[in-house]
């Protein structure tokens, strides 16, 4: 398992007046490689939960197993740092925590900070701009010349540069145009795929938890209130809208046409499949000219 | 039907760039439309936007307001026909608390403050904001943000608002919550709107749809007329709609759907029809 959390609850303010718990006994595993997404509300616990994955904050209660780091309540900052280069977290909007005058100054600062020389520090960055599709020749500009997209991949190829197993994504796509959603979303599933990197997204997108997930989490007011393959869960689709979440377009569709009489196979996610299944049993020659 | 704003032969520049962001566009909005404007990331949509409040100075071209022409004189007046909401709620806020905030356009109108307290309170009430009116801005979700940043707007009742991709960070629930209360506000105090838009729901909700692209006004025309385009919308910055997605997948497999561009209810009939046609 790259993943797993046991009765995981965390906390804020734990034991003062103030107390407010955000996540109460999660557990959860992905495997190796998975790729995770994380749906539900804002407000619903996500991102409280996704920083428990490098131990930003570590659970109240219960234990959280990352590849071969365990985290529990009284594990000490001192043991961190491993599981802190081992995690990758790309926050909501990112490009904001850009601040040196180059570009490469940028994206080597995490490895010189783990202690790599500057040299090899300044030839990882040129290699990770290529990862995230800019090139070398953008390495001496400053990072602030660039459009809202490109300073968003130049902070994530900061987070790539400490070579994470593990990448934790909190709406990576948000506020970028429909073209620069999809090579966003492309470049993680190369990484994906390529590099075997387990990924875990927050995202609001359902597109995209039908287009690219392996598992999905539902969370709502702390709690994990349903997990499974996105077909799972998104078959339950009045539960869904029930909690005002949405069901890809696609899924939406298949079941209007569900409901007039029309059978599928399974709950078709997304385009490519429900076209799939159409094609399966569209009428022989001649009918398609109604 | 009259026109509120128009723009003839607009060009702009930045600074010391070689290339105008805007060159010679000219269009005309009508009162009580909603038009979308679309196109790419720097295709010079948001400063074609800022170039009708005067927020930038044009080079060249005319842009005439509800009958007022645009000039550095007429400039406080051609503003306060125009209400603007920006992408990033968190840039827009100035007050301490909620009301604050709303009452701030008030204040720059020297409203008595008499006249003050009711609209602002009225203003909230009309967003569904009105329980939140002590609080700090910052305790807000986005969605919430934005509804605030209309309040003000509903305070000071203009006769245009445009909004500059403002529902571009919200979730989803956020955005068709802030475009069902434009489209509210709209009906009950005619206000003429201007959305800058990658967002395809948004724009299908427009009556008419200009597209940008290298600062040059390409194509004004019905949503079902641009979204026929298929692949082009995405040249456009928008993203396909699902049915121009499902017609491209059923001809990858041999399946010829109808030409042109399809409601999802259009389609869902015509599917129907072929597959229970056997």
């Amino acid at each position: 398992m790259a993943i797993s959390f046991e009765h995981v609850t965390y906390t804020y303010q734990a034991g003062t007046p103030m107390a407010h718990t955000a996540i109460e006994d999660v557990s959860f595993s992905v495997p190796d490689h998975g790729y995770l997404a994380i749906i539900g509300h804002t407000g619903s616990g996500k991102s409280t939960l996704i920083q428990q994955l490098n131990a930003l904050f570590k659970p109240t209660a219960g234990e959280i197993h990352v590849d071969d780091f365990t985290v529990t309540p009284s594990t000490t900052n001192a043991d961190l740092k491993p599981l802190r280069q081992h995690v990758g977290m790309v926050f909501q909007f990112p490009e904001s925590q850009l601040f040196e005058e180059t570009i490469r100054k940028d994206i080597a600062f995490g490895p010189q900070n783990f202690g790599m020389s500057e040299a090899d520090a300044n030839a990882l960055a040129d290699e990770m701009l290529t990862t995230v599709g800019l090139d070398a020749s953008y390495a001496e500009r400053s990072p602030f010349e660039l459009s809202g997209g490109q300073m968003r991949r130049v902070a994530i190829a900061g987070v790539l540069a400490m070579r994470p197993q593990v990448l934790v994504l909190d709406e990576p796509t948000a506020g970028l145009d429909p073209q620069g959603r999809q090579a966003m979303m492309a470049l993680f599933e190369r990484l994906h795929r390529e590099q075997g990197l387990t990924i875990v997204l927050v995202t609001h997108q359902m597109e995209d938890v039908a287009q690219y997930a392996e598992q999905v989490a539902v969370m709502r007011e702390g709690k994990l209130v349903k997990f499974g393959q996105p077909r799972e869960v998104f078959a339950d689709s009045e539960w869904l809208r029930a909690n005002q979440l949405d069901v890809p377009r696609a899924a939406q569709f298949a079941q209007r046409l569900a409901q007039r009489g029309v059978t599928w196979e399974h709950l078709p996610l997304t385009a490519e499949q429900l076209a799939d299944q159409i094609a399966a049993q569209w009428p022989a020659k001649g009918a398609d000219h109604v | 039907m009259a026109n509120i704003i128009e723009v003839k032969h607009l060009s702009y520049k930045y600074g010391e760039e070689q290339q105008p962001a805007l060159k010679d566009v000219s269009f005309d909005v009508h009162a009580g439309e909603w038009l979308a404007i679309v196109g790419h990331n720097g295709s010079g949509k948001s400063t074609l936007a800022k170039s009708l409040d005067g927020l930038l100075p044009f080079t060249e071209g005319t842009v005439t307001v509800d009958g007022v022409q645009l000039t550095p004189e007429t400039v406080w007046d051609v503003r306060s026909k125009i209400g603007m909401i920006f992408q990033n709620p968190d840039n827009q806020f100035v007050g301490a608390t909620v009301e604050d905030d709303v009452a701030f356009g008030l204040e720059n109108r020297q409203t008595p403050r008499s006249a003050m307290l009711p609209r602002v309170k009225a203003a909230l009430a009309e967003v569904g904001m009105a329980e939140f009116a002590q609080r700090e801005p910052s305790s807000l979700s986005g969605g919430q943000k934005q509804r605030v940043a209309l309040a003000g707007i509903v305070a000071i009742a203009p006769e245009i608002l445009i909004l500059d991709e403002a529902t571009s960070m919200l979730d989803p629930q956020g955005r068709s919550d802030m475009l069902a209360l434009v489209r509210q506000l709209r009906e009950r105090q005619h206000l003429t709107v201007i959305s800058i838009t990658h967002d395809i729901d948004e724009a299908a909700g427009a009556d008419r749809i200009l597209v940008i692209d290298d600062g040059q006004l390409i194509e004004e025309a019905q949503p079902a007329t641009i979204f026929a385009r298929g692949e082009g919308l995405v040249e456009m910055g928008l993203d396909l709609p699902f049915t121009a997605k499902l017609k491209q997948a059923l001809q990858q497999r041999g399946i010829t759907p109808p030409a042109g561009y399809q409601t999802t209810a259009e389609m869902e009939e015509w599917l129907w029809q072929s597959l229970s046609n056997t």
